[in-house]
Order: structure tokens, then sequence, then C-alpha cells
């Protein structure tokens, strides 16, 4: 029975989904279909339209390993592996870099707002 | 063998191999041996050695594929539960996440261009601080390409969860909150992982920083694009 009740559950999350989908396909948005459909659910969320109880096991088996649904994209790399060699490297260092500044920049942001407003917590 | 088995067997190993890294993960936890991580290099070795096209893989792999907008829709349930928290924090976690997610975009743009890298690598570059599904399906839109997308994605994440308590540290963010911020936008799941060995509050603070930023990144990279690109 959990097992349906899961399905059930992702099924709604589908839903979602596909309603982000369409509605990126009619407005012709450039917002991807699943961000629309996540703001949608969280606005139903917040307003008590839709449960907790009828998404949360879907929502929580689907993150639980949500490596595992990248995984296959991933592997896609097999046909651009001639990208990480000699000038490619320059890549590697770029996403590190520019990873390391949006962590110190973000991080001081919030914390300098965070000690204007007196918490230190 | 028809195609419908051999989807099977590729989907099959797939999963048995994720869960088996997952294990040896629990056992050995290091960023080096994340599951995403390990699980890639053995199934790109696999393909090369026995010579088998990604396009054969992906008979079963592309099953898996249904899944990534739902699981982005999932992520609206940790935001709704995080929520008070949000609201408490509101301006210096909107404002961190905000800045950091247009110095992810402008940075890893502004580099790859400067350096003479092709339109397409530069497009998959610029969205590799938001979760996999998310910047697959801007990559998509703005014309990259969904596996570059997904490793640029993957070296962020790995790379936050390795250097980022040091980078931290040195840069003298100390407070919880802005610590999770910083996991968040910068290395999102992966990030977050990293920050869940920290503290409860600091990985609940990385989960709405990465759910944040996936949406304004989501927004704002497109217009960017554009009008670098002229």
């Amino acid at each position: 029975m959990k097992v349906l009740h899961i399905i059930l559950q992702i099924a709604i999350l589908y839903g979602f989904y596909s309603v982000g989908v369409w509605i990126q396909e009619s407005l012709n948005l450039f917002i991807p279909g699943s961000i629309i459909g996540m703001i949608l659910l969280f606005c139903l969320l917040v307003t008590k339209v839709i449960k907790p109880v009828w998404i949360e096991t879907g929502a929580h088996t689907l993150m639980k390993d949500m490596p595992l649904l990248f995984l296959p994209v991933t592997i896609g790399i097999v046909n651009h592996l001639d990208l990480f060699v000699g000038k490619g490297l320059f890549l590697i260092a770029i996403v590190l870099i520019s990873t390391a500044m949006v962590m110190i920049c973000s991080g001081h942001i919030t914390q300098v707002l965070l000690k204007r407003n007196d918490i230190h917590e | 063998m028809n195609s419908f088995l051999i989807g099977l067997s590729t989907l099959t190993a797939t999963i048995l191999l994720f869960f088996l890294t997952k294990k040896i993960y629990k056992k050995y936890p290091s960023p080096f041996t994340l599951p995403i991580l390990t699980s890639t290099w053995v199934i790109v070795v696999g393909l090369l050695i026995f010579d088998i096209p990604y396009e054969t893989y992906m008979i079963g792999g592309q099953w898996l594929d249904h899944l990534l907008g739902p699981v982005v829709v999932a992520l609206a349930y940790p935001l709704y539960r995080q929520w008070p928290l949000l609201k408490m924090y509101m301006v210096p976690i909107l404002s961190g996440v905000i800045v950091g997610s247009f110095i992810g975009i402008s940075t890893g743009f502004i580099a790859a261009k400067w350096l003479g890298f092709s339109d397409t690598i530069i497009y998959s570059i610029t969205s590799k601080s938001v979760t996999t599904p998310v910047s697959m399906d801007i990559a998509n839109t703005i014309g990259g390409t969904t596996p570059l997308a997904a490793v640029f994605v993957m070296f962020a994440g790995i790379g936050g969860a390795v250097f980022g308590p040091s980078i931290l540290k040195l840069s003298r963010v100390n407070l919880t909150i802005a610590k999770g911020v910083s996991m968040g936008t910068a290395s999102h799941a992966i990030g977050t992982a990293r920050s869940m060995e920290n503290s409860e509050l600091e990985a609940a603070v990385s989960t709405v920083s990465l759910t944040i930023s996936a949406v304004i990144v989501a927004m704002i990279t497109p217009t960017f694009v554009h009008v670098m690109m002229g």
C-alpha cells in the first residue's frame, strides 16, 4: 500500500509539473515549467488549499535520492570528454573560483544584514 | 536484444550501482566518494571500455529523466516547512541569495567568454550554481547542452563541499544563517548535504537558499545572457 501511496503523491507532483509546463508554453515564458509548478505548489501549500500530507511522502522519496535522477544526464559527459583536456581544464577552474566568490559574497551580505539587525544567534 | 530489454538492463544497472555507491559513501563519507561522482565515473569508464554509445545507455536512462520535473516541484515542500524561518530572516537571506546568484551567473559567463570558449560552453556554465534539473532547463532555454550543464553543477557542488567550510572560515563568515545561505546559493544540494554535518539550522537555511536561488537564477539568466550577447 505504501508504494501505491508514494506513486500517487509523485503523480500529484507530476501534475503540478505538467501544469507549469503548460503555463510556460501557453504564455511563452522563459522560466522553466518545473519552477512555475514549484511556485504554484508552494502558494497552494501556504494558502492551505493543498494539505502537506498529500505530497510529503512523495516529495521526500524523490528528494532522498535526487542524485540518482541526475545520473543519466551527467553521464552524457562521455560525449564531451575532449573538453576536459588542455584548455578545458580552465573550465573547472572557472567553476571553482566562481563558486568561491558566490560563497564569500552571499555569506558576507547575509552576515552584515543580520548583524545590523542585531542578530548574533 | 530489443530496446526495452536494453533499457531495462541499463536502468537496473544504474539503480543498483547508485545504491552500492551510496553504501560506500555511508561507510567512507567524503566529497570524493559522493555517489553522483563515483557512479558517474564507473558508468562512463564502463561505457568507454565496452564501447557502448551514450545513446544506447540512455534508452533506459531517459526513464529517470521523467522525474526531474517533479523533483523540482517537490522543493516547494521544504520551502513551505521552513517558511517561518525564512519570514523571520527574510531580508538578510533574500539579499544574500540574490547577490550570490547574480555573482554566480556573471562571473561564470564573463570568465568563459573572456577565455574564448564557444557559445555552447558559455551557455552551459552560466547556471552552474543551481540544482541540476533547473540548470539543465536553463541551459536548454539559452542554448547550452544539458550534460555539460550537469557536470558544471556537479563541480560547483563538490568544490563547495570540499573547500566551503575553509573558505567561510578564512573570510570570517561565522553566523550559522550566513553559512547556510553561502552553501545553498553556491553549492545547491551537495552543499546542503555538507551543511547537514554542521547543524540543522544551517542545513535548513541552505535548503531554502538553494530553492530560492533556483527561482532567481531561472528568472534572470535568460535576460542576462540576452543583454550580454547583444
